[in-house]
């Protein structure tokens, strides 16, 4: 290798041969060592079909990957993390079918009814529901809970800061709510009839209402608990970093930040104990990485990794509906119930033209966005609702499909043939959420027929969404994911006129009255019925252009059974096991 | 402060920094040689040394070709690759991840869209950007130098300390809060944003190095001989002190748009640096690496390529900033 | 010495305070409201919108939440109640996150200073171990190969060469050893890697262009002593070339490469945003950038104090080795703060 090191060179120094050896030879052998050192990545197990029986089999422990929770004291179950852990924690008045997110079955509350024209909600507690320590869940307990969320002072109980609920829009149904400060006891709408009886008055009709109180963040709490705290290893932790809740699953121990949460099956639980001993939720910040511990064994469920789908269906096998695994079909696929969409700004003229805003929505290219930027965690939306919702029927908004002709059609009797004199589109977005491929494919669909368009791209969502608020756009962009599985999530909060997500003034009518007279029917076929007829209506319109609804991207590991992920991005726990 | 110029940052106050070689020239020159080639004036015999040398010649005709691919891209580039932005989304799919070909010299990215095209285009961005923000740091740094060096006292001392304020800011930080709050329209874009963020954020290196420029001549007899001549302040700054000061400056300078690249680069990658705008030509090579990595797995060509022509561009900046140095050193040696 | 250090602490206060009004200042005209951004699209009713800025003190105006921003940074508090008490620095609860500040850089900090001390190591045992080859053996091949990659190294951007790495270690290996042998590409602990093997593309990645300056300033150390007249001196006195090396030159050459390595020391502790970015490393710098992105004020502000502590402390302890390798300074000759 080297010749001698030693020589007289002009202002080189002169050295002998065996210190240098040894440096070199050290930083060889560190280089070398990065690479042999790389560890042994174990090859990812194939997708045995299991030839256990499926009876189930109780025990093991299931480790569940999540991303940090904002929280998950139940007032405050504000993303998807947080929910999920409250929903194996917790349990509400009613819950959603496993099979069915459309399906409403009991929970906490046993049976319910409402009055004639849907405005008093009378529902009958489970007298067998319990929390985890034991005591019986009250009426009282959901009146707490609730108040807690209304409450705008409400204190965050492990930093004892002021930190109020985010989802107190649940309660926004609810009489009172709006005026809680001034109430002395709280919620007006809320009564006790007894112990096991809660009765609940409406600020204005509303016959799905029950749909509403599944929401896992409406689940009861104890007083004593939350603001004593919780008895743990002889001292007291905060509610916050360790809730006792009425559901399947109660936590083994606070919570960790940042590293994990641990639950451990209920033997309180007043349903069908669940089969698994426990539950490790393992946070992980880069689902990356996450996908990486799923292949070495070490997680139960995980999310897909960047453009790994297709290599993941053919090691793992697709889910047979997309939203259950079994071994062997363990890749979800499932449309879930969020929307991608596109906000249009009719207050500029040339977008308060309907034929205008059909050609837009005519023109682009959805399959395209969603094959080459997403491939295959997004399918094309033909609706502003998405396939799990009840009453969905596909291509009832007419005009989100691709139809070249007819977006060059109805440009040419928007008064802009071939896209002469139309004025200049901009796409508005926010240049940190990955958006600008979807926009340069929509730029380059509206191109093709014949328009001007540019990007508006914002430096981030704070600054978009300002712009957005002060209606500083042209078409926008956003997401919408639904916080109970019916029509009226989608129309409610995105087509009212007063609702924050309404970015669009209906040119003639408002179909305010309509959601309202929807929402008096007690009928279900009739108030479906009405529904599905007031989504075409809208569709009709084009207030926004629907491109794409969200899927699962998320597989299961062999050796789980059973495993339930449902389009509403809740995973019950309870009913999956583990085979040995 | 920024993994990428950090190190630069840091090596403030002189001209220390990457080194090339020493020459190897023989000890003596033929004078009567020296004179024909024209180098008894001071800039001819720097160039002259620079001609010399190998590797910054190198340096400097790369640039040259680059700046001329990219004035003249317009002319030759869309018509055999097609423009940087242009999407088919009828035929994106089928078009992702191609490999390199005649067409395609660097083959496609996600969407379809040729590489080489988009290289080429953001050579423009990074080359203006680079130039703009070395620019705007030059000026306010020489000028701000100027009055700390020669005036010193209390000027000298509050220049000074803003100057320690905005090197003691964590620079990505400080440079991501500005360009969030420096408006970005259409006309424009976010090329000015980027430009001043960084030109800004460059001032005080340059002031640091005239002003101990200044210091180190101030001292001299003849500036004393020139103020008893009656010459007033600012001729003796322009004639006699900015002579001198210009040389570690202008190295400087050379190897700072390098720096600014790999800042815009950087600035980029993490979204707030070049934003698409009107022009359906901009686009960044920061911001090709920022897209292209979630594809890593599909190709690594979308984040090679760009990556390869931001090395190459800023070593040749460092090379001819070192070639520069060397040429203007010499001479003051002799 | 003592008095240097209280000068150098006495000049450390304008700064600080100047960074941190400036800071202050920015986010006012920052566009963007932190209570907003956390509803994201979800509506908020205006009595907690108003609930929450209050509670965040975002209502009052930014020379107010300044003065108290400062009052909090004081370790020690007083009221008339409970007298003098020493709580430590209240940096303040998250708004995206409702934890306190504190909390979540006592969680962050580990990680940042695990990755730029490995980072250093690999500096320091490369980047002078090349120097010094690269000295010794001027004008040789070794000498040219060095000088080359050191000139590439710094021309590359530290992110790109974060994901090529990621590419050749985490993908490529993979594909080549058929899943055998790989490296992590993200994250820093997890089944199935041991920790530090989650470190090693990171380090390398963070220490790649100050390995590159360091060996460069070492060469270029070693060969502007190696000229001098001490060193021909000790040649002359009959010295092996090794014992001129580590006992003459070596301790005048490494006081600038030392220098550079500590004040690179202090630059890597706070939080090298874009190695953390592309590995996805749960470090400070990831932390603020992120905060950045969703206005968390109390965030960026305790950061930002944070790192300039940190610079602080570290170039202390550089200018104060500095002293002690160079015994010029520490008998005493005046030394230009």
């Amino acid at each position: 290798m080297c010749s001698g090191l030693v020589g007289t060179q002009e202002g080189g120094t002169h050295v002998s041969t065996p210190r240098f050896r040894s440096v070199i030879v050290l930083a060889a052998v560190m280089v070398l060592a990065v690479g042999v050192l790389g560890a042994v990545g174990c090859t990812p197990k194939a997708a045995t079909t299991s030839s256990s029986s499926s009876t189930p089999v109780k025990g093991g422990t299931l480790s569940y990957y999540i991303g940090e929770p904002a929280a998950i004291d139940p007032y405050n179950a504000q993303e998807t993390e947080g929910v999920q852990v409250v929903h194996q924690l917790f349990r509400s008045l009613t819950d959603f079918d496993d099979y069915d997110a459309t399906k409403l079955v009991p929970a906490a509350a046993s049976t319910w009814t409402v009055n004639a024209d849907a405005t008093v909600w009378t529902f009958h507690l489970n007298p067998a529901d319990k929390f985890s320590d034991g005591n019986t869940v009250t009426a009282q307990d959901f009146i707490y809970a609730w108040n807690r969320i209304a409450n705008p002072n409400t204190v965050n109980t492990a930093t004892k800061k002021a930190d109020p609920s985010q989802i107190s829009y649940h309660l926004a149904f609810v009489r009172g709510t709006d005026d809680y400060g001034n109430a002395p006891k709280g919620i007006s709408g809320l009564k006790a009839l007894d112990a096991n009886t809660l009765q609940v008055t409406l600020k204005a009709p509303f016959a799905e209402f029950d749909y509403v109180v599944a929401h896992p963040g409406l689940a009861p709490v104890e007083k004593s608990l939350v603001e004593g705290g919780v008895d743990y290893n002889g001292s007291k932790v905060a509610f916050g970093e360790m809730p006792v809740g009425n559901g399947p699953f109660k936590m083994s121990q606070p919570w960790k930040h940042n590293q994990y949460i641990k639950v451990v099956a209920s033997d309180t639980y007043y349903g069908a104990k669940p089969y698994l001993a426990g539950v490790n939720f393992m946070e992980y910040k880069d689902p990356d990485t996450a996908y990486l511990a799923f292949q070495s064994g070490a997680l139960d469920f995980s999310q897909i990794g960047t453009g790994k789908i297709k290599d993941a269906e053919s090691k793992y096998g697709d889910s047979a509906d997309g939203y259950t695994s079994n071994p062997g079909k363990q890749v979800l696929l499932g449309a879930e119930n969020s929307v991608y969409y596109l906000l249009i700004n009719n207050k500029i003229s040339v977008l308060n033209n309907l034929k205008f805003r059909e050609a837009l929505s005519l023109a682009i290219n959805r399959q395209a966005i969603c094959d080459t930027i997403f491939q295959g965690s997004r399918q094309p939306a033909d609706n502003i609702v998405p396939p799990g919702i009840a009453g969905y029927q596909p291509g009832a908004w007419q005009y989100a499909k691709y139809d070249v002709a007819a977006a060059e059609k109805a440009l040419a009797d928007a008064g802009y043939p071939g896209g002469k004199g139309a004025p200049q589109i901009t796409l508005a977005y926010n240049a940190d959420g990955g958006h600008q491929p979807i926009m340069e494919l929509v730029q380059a669909d509206l191109t093709k027929i014949g328009l001007k368009v540019k990007l508006n791209p914002f430096a981030d969502f704070p600054t978009y969404l300002k712009a957005l608020t002060a209606k500083n756009f042209m078409v926008g962009r956003l997401g919408w994911v639904a916080d109970y599985p019916i029509i009226d999530d989608f129309m409610n909060p995105l087509f009212r006129t007063t609702s924050s997500n309404n970015y669009f003034v209906f040119p003639n009518k408002t179909f305010d009255a309509e959601i309202d007279a929807a929402r008096k029917m007690t009928d279900p076929t009739q108030r479906l019925a009405a529904y599905q007829a007031l989504d075409k209506q809208i569709g009709d319109q084009v207030p926004v252009i629907p491109l794409m609804f969200y899927k699962h991207h998320h597989v299961v590991s062999s050796r789980v059974h059973n495993f339930i992920f449902s389009s509403m991005y809740l995973a019950d726990l309870s009913k999956c096991w583990i085979s040995k | 402060m920024s993994d990428d110029i950090r190190a630069s940052e840091v090596l403030q106050g002189g001209v220390v920094g990457p080194q090339a070689p020493p020459e190897q020239e023989p000890p003596t020159e033929n004078l009567a040689r020296r004179e024909l080639a024209g180098t008894r004036t001071l800039w001819g015999d720097a160039w002259y040394r620079l001609r010399r040398n190998k590797m910054a010649l190198a340096a400097l005709t790369w640039i040259v070709i680059l700046v001329a691919v990219t004035l003249t891209a317009d002319l030759w580039v869309p018509q055999h690759f097609g423009m940087p932005n242009a999407i088919n989304t009828a035929t994106a799919e089928a078009n992702q991840f191609l490999g390199p070909s005649l067409g395609h010299p660097f083959g496609t990215n996600q969407l379809g869209q040729d590489m080489f095209s988009q290289v080429v285009y953001g050579a423009r961005v990074s080359l203006s950007v680079g130039f703009l923000a070395v620019a705007i740091a030059v000026v306010v740094g020489l000028l701000l130098g100027a009055i700390s060096g020669f005036y010193g006292g209390l000027a000298d001392t509050l220049i000074m300390r803003v100057a320690d304020v905005f090197l003691a800011f964590p620079y990505i930080i400080f440079a991501l809060l500005v360009l969030s709050v420096l408006p970005r329209d259409f006309v424009t874009g976010s090329i000015l944003p980027t430009v001043l963020t960084i030109g800004v954020l460059g001032w005080p290196s340059i002031a640091r190095v005239l002003r101990s420029s200044i210091l180190s001549v101030k001292q001299n007899d003849y500036v004393d001989a020139g103020r008893a001549l009656g010459a007033n302040d600012g001729r003796l700054i322009m004639r006699h002190i900015l002579p001198n000061a210009i040389a570690p400056i202008l190295v400087y300078a050379t190897m700072s748009v390098g720096g600014a690249i790999l800042t815009e680069a950087a600035l980029s990658f993490l979204g707030l640096g070049i934003l698409p705008n009107n022009l359906s030509t901009m686009i960044s090579w920061g911001q090709m690496i920022a897209q292209g990595q979630p594809y890593l797995t599909s190709s690594p060509g979308v984040v090679l390529w760009p990556g390869l022509a931001i090395v190459t561009t800023v070593l040749a900046f460092t090379l001819l900033g070192d070639g520069v140095r060397d040429a203007l050193d010499v001479k003051m040696k002799d | 010495m003592g008095r240097y250090i209280a000068r150098r602490i006495a000049q450390f206060i304008p700064v600080f305070l100047g960074v941190t009004l400036i800071l202050f200042f920015i986010t006012t005209v920052l566009p963007g409201d932190p209570v907003a951004v956390r509803a994201g699209t979800k509506p908020l009713s205006p009595a907690v919108y108003k609930s929450l800025r209050h509670a965040y003190g975002l209502d009052k105006p930014w020379y107010v939440q300044y003065v108290d921003y400062l009052g909090s940074l004081s370790p020690v508090r007083y009221s008339p109640k409970s007298g003098l008490r020493f709580p430590g620095p209240d940096l303040g609860v998250s708004i995206s996150y409702g934890r306190p500040v504190i909390a979540m850089f006592e969680e962050t900090f580990p990680y940042t200073a695990e990755l730029a001390f490995a980072a250093i190591a690999v500096e320091i045992v490369i980047g002078i171990g090349v120097g010094i080859v690269a000295a010794v053996k001027q004008f040789s091949i070794w000498d040219t190969f060095a000088t080359l990659s050191t000139s590439i190294l710094v021309a590359l951007p530290v992110f790109w060469l974060g994901v090529m790495l990621q590419y050749l270690f985490g993908i490529l290996l993979q594909q080549w050893t058929g899943g055998i042998f790989y490296l992590p590409i993200a994250g820093a602990s997890g089944p199935p890697f041991a920790d530090w093997q989650y470190l090693i593309l990171p380090a390398v990645t963070l220490a790649s262009v100050s390995t590159a300056y360091a060996a460069r300033i070492m060469r270029s150390q070693l060969l502007e002593v190696g000229g001098q007249d001490y060193v021909r001196t000790a040649q002359a006195k009959g010295l092996s070339p090794s014992a001129v090396l580590w006992g003459h030159e070596m301790k005048n050459a490494l006081i600038p490469v030392v220098t550079f390595i500590g004040l690179d020391l202090g630059a890597m502790l706070s939080g090298a945003i874009l190695t953390e970015t592309v590995f996805n490393w749960p470090g400070i710098g990831n932390m603020i950038y992120q905060a950045i992105g969703r206005r968390d004020y109390p965030v960026i502000f305790g950061g930002v104090s944070l790192i300039l502590f940190i610079v602080l402390v570290v170039n202390l302890l550089v200018d104060i080795s500095y002293a002690f390798l160079d015994p010029r300074i520490r008998l005493g000759s005046k030394v230009e703060g």
